[in-house]
């Protein structure tokens, strides 16, 4: 029996040591060269297709799919994965599970993060991409010059986000043109008995939006090149400064009193109710205040204002509902079939697709349907000068938010939050082989 | 049971037809060690392959950023140890984990010398205090965000009774928020507590009790020196599967504070998470060993202390 027994561990041992040979599961097939391009009306009858959308853009691509089933014949499932959305998809990516196409942030660290160059299609030579207003054709989707995501809707923005009837009640009638008068009106309102900024410190993740915009000119002068470079760190000047900066408003009683317990939710109901005046935020907030109210409440009050040390700019955050990406599946036929709804998406479809979906338009050919709110508007008509933030241009996205988010809660000091920043940069820089780390 | 008849009857079958077989013989050959394959498959690929995976992609490179793996040696292990979030997960799961063992045993102790007569109502009381063990821990994680916000109902109800505003927010304190949430680790988990230490006091003799009574024994007496000694299996199940099973923790802490305010709760395990979600794979498996690790170096002595009380039974 005792043998029987040393022989059963035996086998399995050995079967279990082969089995756990290294090898990646998530290792997929290779991408081609640029592509061909099928026509949008081409017959698929019997090709069914799966997206991957998250729990808020999973009705994004509706009336799209409706119109491309139609011509084409296709069978176009839309399969939701739940929150977290991003790590859900590279999870099941880096075990092998790929859809043909998915809604995904088209950013340089998020590209790398799906390891494009492995597992998604070029979408080089795109038929649509002649059709894209110039000055935002380029400005996301590509990775290490190949075009890896498509763009179709206008990306986000990060800015202020004001109450007009708060800054009228106060006498304000310019609006601030570069960060000291966006501060000096901050100060005045403040005195005037106002909440003029408004942070939620318990969801965490709206804090690095103040630290990111203060960094647009340097963004502008190619501060990400060098941190992706390992040349510039968190911790240099500029952006400890930046942290400074924040740490010390938040020290003036510029914020609100429940910094430390507010919620997203609670930032939309403030600013709304004139609670407090502005809000550096993305697009997603003004979805949520579109959820607290109708658009021509929100027409009336609410408006929006990019901001930067020098002046006006922005600083543009594509986010996962703005661009979709084909995975490198294996499957030619299918493959080509990815292409071609893509093609359909941004072509015939497109129309359609702007006026189902109430946004803007990124195409000149395409109208905007004038029942977009003037806020939105606001945001489109900034991206063309606006610059990258750290997730547009950065190769990897470090947890700023959190440890920003800790620096309010009192357990790290500004100096500590760019250090933690900066680590787990580096750690996610080596993890992806960039040179400097 | 039913497994040793399966094994017995063929061997006394075959004893009485030859009678020459040896219970020895008899049983290596109506055994092969090839009846052992379809569990043996089983075990190793659902228990042994994990477990070594584990092990090895530890000292790997693994992460979303490319196809390749390549062996890194112990370079993660220097790295993790270097940062201090590693050691501050380490140290926050630890407090969680004990805060956990004590309130749920303190509670479901409680609970079990309450309901321990075997009343119509009492068995009702039972079955009200374990509907939360089987209940979803993210749903309670959840369902607890919502009562404990400062405009929840717990503040609610506390401003009523008190007829001030109260608005403290008690998943906000860097503080006492870990203490609030092992509190809710330990509601959810006391019915269990409670039922085990119920069967525990259950099995004591009334032999004995009687005995104590008679010689006039206060209720007091009686349970710190006979009941209390006599449910000490029921103890020792009762801290190491509450001790370690919170070091596993993830869901309720994900729920109610996603490892904040400021990383005061943020366990090993959302730590995990938030890694293995940054695509850092084979750094996020080196976080899990540590984990493993540490369990096992936690379980040997606390289940042999325990154990050692109960040699006096």
């Amino acid at each position: 029996m005792k043998k029987n027994l040393l022989s059963a561990a035996v086998i399995a041992a050995t079967s279990a040591l082969l089995l756990a040979g290294c090898s990646d599961p998530g290792a997929g097939g290779t991408s081609a060269d640029p592509a061909s391009w099928p026509d949008q009306d081409t017959d698929l009858s019997g090709t069914s297709l799966t997206i991957w959308a998250a729990q808020n853009s999973n009705t994004v691509p509706d009336s799209v799919i409706a119109g491309f089933e139609d011509l084409t014949g296709a069978e176009v499932t839309v399969e939701t994965i739940p929150d977290p959305y991003e790590q859900g998809i590279q999870t099941k990516v880096a075990t092998g599970d790929m859809p043909d196409l998915a809604f995904w942030q088209p950013t340089a660290s998020q590209l790398t993060a799906l390891n494009a160059g492995t597992n998604l299609q070029s979408l080089d030579d795109a038929p649509w991409l002649e059709n894209v207003d110039p000055a935002l054709r380029d400005i996301t989707g590509l990775l290490d010059d190949t075009r890896y995501a498509a763009l179709v809707s206008t990306p986000a923005v990060q800015g202020v986000y004001y109450n007009k009837d708060v800054f009228t009640a106060n006498g304000v009638t310019e609006l601030p043109t570069d960060w000291e008068s966006f501060i000096e009106l901050g100060r005045q309102l403040d005195s005037a008995g106002v909440t003029p900024f408004y942070e939620m410190g318990a969801d965490r993740w709206g804090t690095q939006w103040w630290v990111q915009v203060q960094l647009a000119d340097a963004a502008a002068d190619g501060l990400w090149d060098r941190v992706n470079a390992g040349d510039e760190k968190f911790t240099d000047p500029t952006i400890q400064g930046a942290i400074d900066t924040y740490a010390s408003l938040i020290d003036e009683g510029l914020f609100n009193d429940d910094i430390k317990t507010a919620t997203f939710e609670d930032q939309g109901a403030a600013l709304l109710a004139g609670d407090a005046a502005m809000v550096v935020q993305v697009n997603s907030f003004f979805g949520q205040l579109q959820s607290l109210s109708d658009t021509e409440t929100l027409n009336d009050t609410i408006g929006f204002f990019p901001i930067a040390p020098s002046g006006n700019i922005g600083s543009f955050i594509p986010d996962q509902s703005n661009a979709l990406v084909a995975f490198a599946t294996g499957d030619a036929e299918k493959e080509a079939a990815s292409r071609q709804l893509l093609s359909y998406w941004l072509g015939d479809g497109y129309a359609d697709f702007v006026e189902t979906q109430d946004t803007i338009s990124l195409q000149p050919s395409v109208p905007t349907p004038d029942t977009v709110p003037t806020a939105l508007v606001s945001v489109s008509e900034s991206i063309g000068t606006s610059v990258g933030s750290m997730q547009a241009l950065a190769i990897a996205n470090p947890d700023l938010y959190i440890f920003l988010a800790d620096m309010i809660q009192g357990t790290k000091t500004p100096a500590e939050v760019a250090q933690a920043t900066q680590d787990q940069f580096a750690q996610l820089a080596k993890a992806q082989g960039a040179d400097g780390f | 049971m039913s497994t040793n008849r399966a094994l017995a009857s063929p061997k006394i079958l075959r004893g009485a037809l030859s009678p020459r077989g040896s219970s020895r013989s008899s049983a290596r050959s109506d055994h092969p060690a090839l009846f052992l394959i379809p569990a043996l498959v089983v075990l190793v690929v659902f228990f042994f392959v994990p477990t070594i995976f584990n092990f090895v992609y530890a000292f790997t490179d693994w992460s979303s950023f490319k196809s390749d793996i390549g062996f890194v040696g112990f370079e993660n292990f220097a790295d993790l140890f270097q940062s201090g979030t590693l050691l501050n997960a380490l140290k926050v799961t630890l407090v969680y984990a004990v805060l956990v063992a004590v309130f749920q045993n303190v509670f479901g102790l409680l609970l079990a010398l309450l309901l321990e007569r075997d009343t119509r109502i009492n068995r009702f009381a039972r079955v009200m205090f374990f509907i939360p063990v089987v209940m979803s821990a993210l749903a309670v994680g959840y369902i607890f965000q919502a009562l404990l916000k400062p405009d929840g109902a717990l503040n609610g109800i506390l401003s009523t009774l008190t007829g001030t505003t109260v608005s403290t927010a008690w998943l906000g304190d860097t503080t006492w928020t870990i203490v609030v949430v092992a509190l809710v680790h330990s509601w959810k988990w006391m019915g269990l507590s409670m039922l085990i230490y119920l069967a525990g006091l259950k099995t004591i003799s009334d032999d004995v009790l009687e005995a104590a009574r008679l010689d006039g024994a206060s209720w007091l007496t009686t349970f710190r020196s006979i009941r209390f000694p006599l449910i000490a299996p029921a103890l020792t199940f009762n801290v190491a599967t509450a001790l370690l099973g919170s070091m596993n923790g993830f869901d309720i802490v994900q729920a109610t504070t996603e490892g904040g305010p400021g990383g005061t709760t943020e366990l090993l395990n959302i730590f995990i998470f938030r890694t293995f979600g940054q695509g850092l794979f084979a750094q996020a498996t080196t976080m899990s060993l540590v984990l493993f690790v540490m369990v096992a170096v936690l379980a040997f002595p606390v289940i042999r202390i325990l154990r050692k009380r109960e040699d006096v039974l």
